[in-house]
């Protein structure tokens, strides 16, 4: 029985994984979010912006993350509508600047944000250093144009936003390295305030990066974005999944424990 | 000649860059602003060095017949595609094309389904397969046989739990005290034994890199020059 136990076959669990998943969806379950204090952080920042400030969002990742970062960057980008808080888009990944694009129009419509004036999609650059670098000396020396290659010159919002000085904080959206290039290259070498907002699995290597306030928030994958929707007022995708994923980190949590259960009986079986 | 350029040039923009760090002088900002540009001339070359390699690898792999030497056609097939509607921006503004409804270029609408309907499914399926590997690999492999790996389980299943609402949910339905354990908990591990832990490893990587670059800068290791070691 236990031998069984231990060597169940692995179609089982992931029949049981994918049950985990389909049941909630289809009962959207909704369960109480606890906001963490580094998305707090995040979001006190954005809200004690005043309007017209700027904040700068890197889509530095690919579809794979889309279903984590996604969420996160809907919840922020509305927020900064809703406060008049410009934004700009860009990314350093290639296959960031379709999502990116799509993201900053959908949410634009939504808020009834207009093109240009409250909002900026520069698209993508390759050689992140580089990029991120010569944004420091002049956006318009590594954009010369937007994402719809219209000059910078002629976004009436870009008139007074040269480089990072006028940039109030940066948010990189990250399923990679790129929340560590933006600190060490532009909150190192010209102060810039950054935020993160990164997927699961790279969350616990932003800590030490908060503790030196080098990042002045984290959002921290899926949760990040159902805390984010939380704190202003609009479940959307990020609560959702989040409940979601709730049954099936329990569900793993009770095979592990299973499984150590069956593990200690066959050891003291076997003494 | 051929090696010694490169270890000339590396030398020399290793020492100017790392001085011009630590001086304030408006001459030294215009050679670090400066070679910033040069440098964000010779990014875009990195790409095309990919693609060359990625069709190198690929055709190599057809020619010797490798396994799964197959799948190297559609490698080149989604490129070859993701590229002719991709970069022709110029073909927009013959009359007929866009008569016929084709455009070109990142925004055209092809490209855009291209990739939300082939690329973003597929990367999502792929990453979406993670969660049943992960269950499975986690009921077979993570059992608490030593103090180290029991300790590594506890961490885990605290910060697994503590991640999610239902971690607090249940606890707070349960238990009488300590409201929102399962998430304080979390972030408790995740500020202090991680945070710690982590630094360790970023002071490690950090001196590394600091002796690497001094090695390239000096020209003792040469490795990144290609070719044998010393020839």
């Amino acid at each position: 029985m236990i031998e069984k136990l231990m060597n169940i076959d692995r179609r089982y669990v992931f029949i049981l994984v994918a049950l985990a998943v389909i049941i909630p969806s289809l009962l959207e379950v909704n369960l109480p979010i606890t906001i963490s204090q580094p998305t707090r952080s995040t979001y006190d920042y954005i809200e004690d912006l005043a309007p017209g400030s700027t904040l700068m969002i890197g889509f530095n990742y690919g579809p794979s993350s889309l279903a984590e970062l996604h969420p996160m960057a809907k919840a922020v980008i509305y927020h900064c509508f809703e406060k008049k808080i410009r934004v700009i888009g860009m990314t350093l990944l290639a296959e960031g600047a379709t999502l990116g694009d799509e993201m900053l129009k959908d949410v634009a419509a939504e808020a009834e944000a207009v093109y240009g004036e409250d909002y900026v999609y520069l698209g993508f650059r390759p050689g992140a250093t580089q990029v991120l670098l010569g944004m420091g000396t002049a956006i318009d020396s590594v954009f010369e144009s937007d994402y719809a290659e219209t000059p910078l010159a002629e976004l009436p919002m870009m008139a007074d936003i040269k480089n990072y000085e006028q940039i109030d904080l940066v948010l990189d959206l990250a399923s990679g390295s790129s929340t560590e290039w933006w600190i060490t290259y532009t909150n190192t070498r010209y102060n810039q305030q950054i935020a993160a907002g990164v997927t699961g699995v790279i969350v616990s290597q932003m800590y030490p990066y908060l503790q030196t306030k080098q990042l002045i928030g984290l959002m921290p994958g899926l949760l990040g974005a159902a805390e984010y929707e939380s704190l202003i007022g609009r479940p959307a995708k990020g609560t959702e999944g989040m409940s979601i994923q709730s049954f099936a980190h329990l569900l793993v949590f009770g095979l592990v424990v299973l499984g150590n259960i069956a593990f200690f009986i066959q050891r003291r079986q076997a003494e | 000649m051929r090696r010694q350029v490169p270890l000339v040039l590396c030398f020399a923009f290793g020492i100017v860059m790392a001085l011009t760090e630590f001086s304030p002088h408006q001459w030294s900002k215009w050679i670090n602003e400066e070679v910033i540009d040069w440098a964000l001339v010779i990014g875009p070359f990195a790409l095309v060095i990919a693609i060359a390699t990625l069709v190198q690898t690929h055709w190599t792999r057809i020619r010797r017949r490798t396994e799964h030497w197959q799948y190297s056609y559609l490698v080149f097939g989604g490129m070859i595609i993701m590229l002719l509607i991709g970069i022709p921006t110029f073909l927009n503004k013959i009359p007929f094309l866009s008569k016929i409804g084709l455009s070109f270029g990142q925004k055209s609408p092809i490209f855009v389904w291209l990739f939300n309907h082939v690329q973003v499914p597929m990367d999502a399926t792929m990453f979406s397969l993670l969660a049943f590997f992960i269950a499975s690999a986690a009921y077979r492999a993570f059992r608490a046989r030593t103090l180290e790996a029991t300790l590594l389980l506890g961490a885990a299943l605290i910060v697994m739990i503590g991640n999610v609402p239902i971690g607090d949910f249940i606890w707070n339905a349960v238990m009488p005290f300590g409201e929102n354990l399962p998430s304080d908990a979390r972030q408790w591990i995740l500020d202090n034994p991680n945070l710690s832990a982590r630094r360790g490893i970023i002071l490690g990587i950090s001196l590394g890199v600091i002796s690497q670059s001094i090695r390239i800068i000096l020209g003792i290791e040469r490795s990144y020059l290609g070719g044998v070691e010393g020839e």
